[in-house]
């Protein structure tokens, strides 16, 4: 049997800071007001958290994250880390987390993530958030930030397998349905097609409104061991599986620029959790542009290569579809401070999970999927939640 | 008027790469062959990243290649590249089988296409930089 961590850990707290355009407020505070919010969720004393791993803040002078918000939380850990791989930071943060955990590095681990990417930018800070994101010698000079990674890939989708723009504009028109319906959320008025594709022309194929927002924002989670998580909630969501791949740093030396990473994650997240695409009732998939969930929803599994703009444009990726993804409305409508965005993606999934989502729930979601990438498709995270009855 | 005095990302040049840039000065853009197991590489390391031999040799490319995706940028990706917009980005197939990076010379999107013929041009950006920039080749 290959060593595997399924149902070991379990997440038994989640809290978010304000998020949208939160002026005044600066990353690391945002990220304890988060934190606060998530021990208070699982009823726990900062006392008990002896690990602490983040991703890094744009708008903070801070080298170490994990290690400047231990300090103004007044926790010193056993463990931590700042953990860099793009947006898929926050799945490999809580498989890392649970491997820890399981490992026994740590019993009770903080993962967080906190930004200010919308208020709290210096123009120097934007300016080095901007060229650290390509390579200094092969990629940035051409002005080819990570934006135009992303959407070179989506125009040879188009060329391949005949994706429309239409098809992707329909997955902004669905997430901002989504939005509508969750309270905190950034952007709520409704949006149709014609206003996607009418909206200004960022980088080919993409307008603006297929782009992801800029905010303020931070989530925090806490896991623990399965045999602690009892102690704390009702309703522990274990994790079932992680999976993660790292195909290449450099957009050229992508092997295929319409087959991600995602595929290889996947496949070891589900294989851990022992189950297919077509057990997951609801799922978190990182939405920094439009094309990339049409590309996701084929590599993960939900629908075959090359049918993904069709799979969403026939209703899938809502209610009553064949996977609800993103119902809080992403990185699209809800909220995207950066690193931090795809943590808004675990607590909702888990609060999906938990039941507890309101009018928005998937009714008896019990096996739930976040997936989190980065950096041209260069980073893959893929993370297989569940409930109890799933164990 | 400030956004144009920004300084634009410039490449530096490290222990691996001091050859390449150092070719495009002479408009030669400069591939590694691996005298080992045949493999070519774009960009320039010690190492071939197929069978790790350190026995690498330069040599120019033909500069021709096709284009296998693009995308043309209308919102600059900061200030410095402002007074560029609109510009098209390419993924460039070269002949001799790497892929890379570049950008159209000019502004004639509509020439371009996905597996259209290009020719390498390179551009002088200051004294000791110069990029290597596609145009397409009319048929
Ligand atoms: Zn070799």
């Amino acid at each position: 049997m290959p060593r595997s961590l399924r149902g070991k850990v379990a997440i038994v707290g989640v809290g978010q800071s304000p998020s949208g355009r939160v002026p005044s407020r600066s990353p690391l505070d945002l990220t304890a007001d988060a934190t606060l919010k998530a021990l208070a969720d699982a009823g726990m004393d900062k006392s008990e958290i002896d690990g602490v791993l983040t991703g890094n803040a744009f708008a903070s002078s801070f080298h170490r994250f994990s290690i400047a918000l231990s300090e103004y939380l007044n926790i010193q850990p056993a463990y931590s880390n700042t953990l860099q791989v793009s947006g898929a930071t926050a799945g490999a943060a809580v498989n890392t987390a649970a491997a820890a955990i399981h490992a026994g590095l740590a019993d009770t681990v903080l993962v967080a993530c906190g930004d200010s990417l919308l208020t709290g930018m210096t123009p120097d800070m934007a300016i080095r958030a901007m060229t650290e994101s390509r390579d200094q010698q092969y990629e940035m000079p051409f002005g080819i930030p990570v934006a135009n990674t992303f959407a070179m890939t989506a125009q040879r989708h188009m060329k391949e397998y005949g994706t429309t723009a239409e098809q992707f504009a329909q997955v902004a028109v669905t997430f901002r349905e989504h939005a509508s319906r969750t309270p905190g959320a950034q952007k709520t008025e409704p949006i149709t097609i014609e206003d996607v594709l009418n909206s200004k022309m960022v980088t080919t194929p993409y307008h603006k409104l297929d782009c992801s927002l800029i905010s303020d924002g931070a989530v925090a989670l806490i896991l623990t061991s399965a045999e602690k998580a009892k102690d704390y909630t009702n309703d522990p969501i274990y994790i079932l599986g992680g999976g993660e791949y790292y195909s290449h740093e450099h957009i050229f030396l992508m092997p295929d620029l319409t087959q991600t990473g995602a595929v290889q994650s996947a496949k070891k997240a589900y294989e851990m959790a022992g189950i297919s695409a077509n057990d997951i009732d609801v799922a978190g998939i990182y939405d920094c542009f439009t094309g990339t969930v049409v590309m996701m929803l084929e590599d993960l599994g939900f629908c075959k290569k090359g049918e993904g703009g069709a799979f969403v444009e026939s209703g899938e990726i809502t209610y009553g579809g064949k996977i609800p993804t993103n119902t809080h409305g992403g990185m699209l409508s809800y909220a995207h401070p950066g690193i931090p965005a795809a943590w808004f993606h675990f607590a909702e999934v888990v609060r999906q999970l938990r039941g507890s989502c309101g009018e928005r729930q998937v009714i008896g979601a019990e096996h739930g999927l976040v997936h989190t990438l980065g950096a041209g498709f260069s980073t893959q995270a893929t993370t297989v939640l569940g409930t109890e009855s799933t164990l | 008027m400030n956004d144009l005095i920004i300084q634009k990302p410039l490449p530096i040049a490290d222990g691996d790469s001091q050859a390449f840039w150092d070719g495009l000065k002479i408009g030669q853009l400069l591939l590694q062959h691996c005298a080992d197991c045949g493999h070519v590489q774009y960009y320039q390391q010690r190492i071939c990243r197929q069978c790790q031999s350190e026995n690498l040799q330069h040599k120019a490319a033909s500069g021709r290649g096709t284009v296998h995706s693009y995308s043309v940028v209308y919102r600059a990706p900061g200030p410095a590249f402002k007074q560029d917009v609109p510009y098209a980005v390419l993924l460039i197939d070269l002949e001799e089988g790497p892929r890379m990076i570049s950008s159209l010379v000019g502004k004639d999107f509509d020439v371009l296409d996905f597996d259209v013929p290009v020719q390498l041009e390179t551009i002088k950006i200051t004294d000791d930089v110069y990029l290597p920039c596609f145009h397409v080749v009319n048929k």
